[in-house]
């Protein structure tokens, strides 16, 4: 059974393939003068050249709706909707901060990962991790680092931070200011955080539940407002 | 002959569209699903709001259209889509839903200017039109006048400096305090007006080129109704709609008769929002005709933005084998 996952939510553009849980295709691609729209899909063909894999033995695909990069989830959308529209398979949209939180579940305690967004704040959630089941104990929400460190500040548990931007964090932090965290601890992984492969896996947990979306009502989840309606709310 | 089932994707300013049209002629269904209410609200188009909003409504205007062509999505022979020129947000879904739909039918992919578009409009219902022509795309994004030597082979031998004259009614109308779009409601009022009751001038009329220019003409109307404004002197708004409009109407007819004449083109074809305007097209039938040229224009339904003339363009496109592959990229202008 195999699972297509795309994440287009930030500057990496990634596609994976996954067949029973195993990891069968992951693909980065991080060049930014073409947008990934123009990317993608010759990609998924060399992917499938390559691989042998044809095209019809995709059962579902599972794709990053965000947040993230606005225009980022909509190509990464509008791509997967065309392929589940004119393949007729399901189509799953997945949470980029899940996602995310997936590539960590050996660490035990509250996991918290963010992604980069406008105006020098972060995307982000909260989840704690108990026996690698991931419990969300904070809604989605886009804040100032400094806002977020302050609720971290809040719990006595283990605390792990990661995600898109991390690095900018770690040079806003003042490293004795960090010292004074013990129980926070911030986990690089190399240096995309684009999840292609968790995106399939969670979506082929979801697709055996037969937890599929609504081509038709699935959008992205953008949490920010647009700056027209921001602009306009506060008059 | 099989039948050739083309499926047009239009997405580039604030309508998404999806169109079905057979043999390049005959719609079978053209789904628009118009965004201009949400934008009213701003007092124009907001990019980032239009991308939200097509992403919204792709799949089911595509659904849609499907269905009102009582056909599926294996009856379509080849995708087209537009890739610009528009608002790069809104494009990209567009772009990105048709190449993914035609990868996955193993369909042609074929990516129809938004410009050369407008032109397609007039193939549709059977009209049979050869090049070269001359055409008119005139809009509140473009002027522009392209000569088509032959299906995909264009030259643009005149464009506006400025603003597009679609934008010139819309600011004038704005102006005068009627809500956007306001090209319509001028034209409807100069129906009552006299069109030589104020002097408005023609910018670049006399230039050696075939390029507009309206802004010099927006400033005329403005300053004309302040220092009316300032003497408390009435003016006659139908006579002011009236001769505004035929400054317009003056400027493209003569621009456009002149280029068919230098290139001694027999055909005119029109396109575009402001090509529903009636006096433009019956002021510039009527001189075509004197130099024996005849002009071809869309009903006024396929004058706006439409996936329908995408579709049409895409059928003639393909037949002539101009088709594109999965890297194509969105443009802005």
């Amino acid at each position: 059974m195999n699972i297509l996952g795309i994440d287009t939510t930030t500057k990496v553009l990634n596609i994976a393939i996954v067949n029973n849980s195993k990891i069968v295709v992951d693909c980065k691609i991080n060049k930014t003068e073409k947008t990934h729209s123009a990317i993608i899909l010759p990609l998924l063909n060399s992917i499938l050249n390559l691989t042998g894999i044809e095209l019809k033995r995709i059962e579902a695909i599972a794709v990053s709706i965000g947040p993230g990069s606005f225009t980022g989830l909509r190509i990464g959308l509008s791509t997967a909707k065309g392929l589940a529209f004119a393949l007729s398979i399901p189509i799953i949209g997945i949470n980029s901060l899940e996602s995310y939180a997936f590539e960590w579940l050996n660490f035990p305690g509250i996991l918290c990962p963010l992604i980069k967004a406008r105006r020098g704040e972060y995307y982000f959630s909260l989840y704690f991790n108990k026996n690698n089941n991931l419990n969300q104990i904070r809604d989605y929400q886009c804040e100032k680092w400094i806002n977020i460190k302050q609720e971290l500040f809040r719990y006595k548990d283990n605390i792990y931070v990661f995600g898109y931007g991390l690095i900018d964090i770690l040079q806003e932090e003042k490293i004795e200011e960090l010292s004074k965290i013990n129980n926070i601890f911030f986990l690089k992984n190399n240096q995309s955080a684009a999840n292609a492969i968790n995106v399939a896996l969670i979506g082929e947990k979801r697709f055996l539940e037969k937890k599929c979306d609504d081509i038709y009502k699935l959008t992205p989840f953008y949490i920010s407002k647009s700056e027209a309606e921001i602009k306009k709310d506060r008059k | 002959m099989k039948d050739i089932i083309i499926m047009g994707i239009e997405t580039s300013c604030d309508e998404t569209s999806v169109a079905l049209v057979k043999n390049g002629k005959y719609l079978l269904s053209n789904i628009i699903a118009s965004q201009m209410e949400i934008h009213q609200r701003y007092g124009g188009v907001v990019p980032e709001i239009a991308s939200r909003k097509h992403m919204e409504f792709i799949m089911i205007t595509c659904k849609e259209a499907l269905d009102k062509a009582k056909i599926t999505l294996n009856d379509v022979d080849g995708i087209a889509v537009v890739p610009g020129p528009g608002l790069k947000g809104s494009l990209l879904v567009g772009l990105s839903f048709a190449k993914a739909v035609a990868f996955a039918l193993d369909k042609p992919l074929i990516g129809v200017n938004h410009i050369e578009g407008h032109l397609y409009a007039n193939f549709l219902n059977n009209k049979k039109i050869k090049p070269p022509f001359i055409s008119l795309v005139v809009s509140g994004g473009h002027t522009s006048l392209i000569l088509a030597h032959n299906i995909g082979l264009y030259e643009i031998i005149g464009r506006t400096r400025d603003d597009a004259a679609g934008e010139i009614f819309d600011k004038i109308a704005k102006y005068l305090g009627f809500n956007y779009p306001g090209g319509p409601i001028i034209e409807e009022l100069a129906k009552d007006g006299k069109d030589d009751a104020i002097k408005f001038p023609r910018p670049l009329i006399n230039s050696n080129d075939f390029d507009f220019s309206f802004s010099g003409l927006k400033t005329a109307v403005i300053y004309f109704l302040i220092e009316k404004k300032k003497s408390g002197e009435q003016v006659n708004i139908n006579d002011l709609c009236a001769s505004f409009q035929k400054a317009i109407i003056d400027s493209i007819k003569y621009k456009t008769l002149s280029a068919a004449q230098k290139y001694n083109i027999s055909s005119i074809i029109l396109g575009g929002g402001v090509a529903a305007n009636e006096s433009l097209r019956k002021e510039l039938v009527k001189d075509a005709r004197k130099a024996n040229i005849k002009v071809y224009y869309p009903p006024k339904e396929l004058c706006t933005d439409n996936a329908a003339m995408i579709a049409c363009a895409g059928f003639y496109k393909l037949k002539t084998g101009i088709t594109d592959s999965f890297n194509l990229e969105v443009f802005t202008e």
